[in-house]
């Protein structure tokens, strides 16, 4: 795997500098500026913008998935660590922001968020990823 | 010499410096290894930079920190037009070329997001749960707000700047309606189409976006499609009800009323540390560095503490420095015994603030500024 990531890299900066030649050849007929060297980067990280979190399983992951995702991704949930309190007014407010939870559904969502994502959660690792358009 | 060489001189000075600055040299000497993001939120994105990685001057702009409130629909530069209405003789329409036209100006601040250190406080409080690094250092390059707003000219009364951004809300969530005081408008604010020498990446807000140097990100509006001087200031949720700080500390966990707190503006000073060993050897010298910054003016000193705080020895400033902008900071510290070392850093600003050991809790979690620790293991 080491083997094939060096010989990925090897050949991304073979066709970088041979872009990067190619461009400068472009340019100096036209303008004389200096060449951006872009730096190296770890190619096996994942793009930035491009990985999303999934909700754990439970009797209210569809209820959530249904409100929460249709705004943002489940990463942000995945992070929080608050009381049922905090829930209960997070689930409100997220309510009168359009966020479709049927009266009925409420509390089993509440229980879920608290179970999962309460004050002693310390699972949430972001996602290392690569520099921005790399 | 005379004037022309002068000239020449000064023009090939310059030339250098620019290269320097926004040439390959840019970030340059961080290592691929080190060139990554930390991304909290998948979408909305939200991504910060790694400590380590903000060891230079310049950030660059693939590792600066991303704060998106909602997925943004990039406007077309070819079509966009910032409209200046609200209180003014003439309003104004002006596309990228008419504000390319305007005198160019540049400023090297920092960027700050008011939630970076949310993840700190504790009891904990809802939101993205930033690290350290939604921070970063860029120079930025635009048209003057004071020479924008002078096109539409300015009626009398105005005091506050609304701005908006081309990114809509979905559902039911209120805009990111804004405004700001537009003295510091007129003062320091730039409309900035580049960044670092760069046309204005998009996830930063292209073709242009608004800088308020020394003052928290929440007011540096992306995407920028209006600006419309007002009387009074903007209403609603984003004014109102969030980005609002209290004017005086309270215990933590207490919530605040919304006339007990006054919106989020000049940064609080403040240092980080981006460099140390995770282990050392008693005897040893070890290389500690870092940033400092605060909104009220130039950073004149930061010090290390390894004995919490009792006693504290002042690291070295780097050269680099602007008004807004963070100055970098290194210290060699040698352990003397073996054992576990918290080292501790705090800045203080020409102002006299001192980054003070706690940072004060609030229920939004803004401006954590407490002192940054570190652990470094010492063995015999």
């Amino acid at each position: 795997m080491r083997r094939a990531v060096l010989a990925a890299a090897v050949l991304l900066a073979c066709a970088s500098l041979v872009a990067a030649q190619a461009g400068k050849e472009l340019k100096s007929r036209v303008e004389t500026r200096a060449v951006r060297v872009v730096p190296m980067i770890d190619s096996s990280l994942p793009g930035f913008g491009l990985q999303f979190a999934d909700l754990p399983p439970g009797p209210a992951k569809d209820t959530a998935e249904y409100a929460c995702l249709t705004c943002h991704s489940a990463d942000v949930l995945r992070q929080q660590r608050l009381s049922e309190r905090q829930w209960a007014a997070a689930v409100t407010k997220m309510n009168g922001w359009g966020a479709d939870v049927p009266e009925a559904k409420r509390d089993e969502l509440i229980a879920y968020l608290v179970k999962n994502f309460g004050p002693d959660n310390d699972r949430f690792k972001p996602v290392v990823t690569r520099p921005i358009g790399r | 010499m005379n004037r022309r060489s002068l000239l020449a001189g000064a023009a090939a000075a310059s030339g250098a410096a620019l290269f320097a600055r926004f040439g390959r040299l840019v970030g340059a000497d961080i290592p691929a290894a080190r060139r990554r993001l930390l991304q909290v939120n998948g979408y909305p994105v939200d991504a910060e930079t790694p400590l380590d990685v903000l060891t230079t001057y310049l950030t660059p702009n693939d590792l600066f920190f991303v704060r998106h409130h909602w997925v943004p629909l990039f406007p077309d530069p070819e079509r966009w037009k910032l409209t200046i209405d609200g209180d003014v003789s003439r309003p104004v329409e002006l596309t990228i070329a008419d504000l390319k036209k305007l005198p160019e100006a540049s400023v090297t601040s920092v960027l700050q997001c008011a939630e970076n250190g949310r993840g700190h406080f504790k009891p904990y409080i809802p939101g993205v749960q930033w690290s350290d690094g939604a921070v970063g250092n860029a120079r930025w390059t635009g048209a003057r707000v004071k020479d924008v707003l002078a096109k539409a000219g300015l009626k009398r009364g105005v005091k506050h700047l609304h701005t908006l951004g081309s990114d809509k809300p979905p559902l039911r969530v209120p805009p990111f309606h804004r405004s700001l005081d537009i003295e510091k408008a007129l003062e320091d604010g730039v409309i900035a189409y580049e960044m670092n020498g760069e046309p204005l990446p998009e996830e930063h807000g292209a073709p242009a976006r608004l800088v308020v140097p020394g003052w928290s990100g929440n007011h540096w509006m992306k995407w920028l499609v209006r600006l419309a001087p007002r009387p009074a200031a903007q209403k609603g949720f984003y004014m109102d009800v969030s980005y609002r700080f209290p004017k005086k500390p309270g215990a933590p966990g207490v919530v605040f009323t919304p006339e007990e707190m006054a919106p989020v503006t000049e940064l609080p000073v403040k240092s980080s540390i981006t460099t140390y060993p995770e282990r050392t050897k008693a005897g040893a010298p070890a290389a500690v560095a870092g940033f400092a910054f605060s909104g009220a003016g130039e950073i004149a000193k930061v010090e290390i503490s390894v004995d919490d705080g009792a006693t504290w020895k002042a690291a070295a400033l780097g050269q680099d420095h602007d008004r807004f902008a963070w100055r970098l900071w290194s210290h060699t510290f040698t352990p003397h015994a073996p054992g576990k070392v918290r080292l501790l850093a705090r800045a203080t600003d020409s102002r006299g603030g001192v980054q003070p050991r706690e940072a004060v809790w609030n229920q939004n979690g803004y401006f954590h500024s407490g002192w940054q620790a570190v652990e470094i293991e010492v063995d015999a």
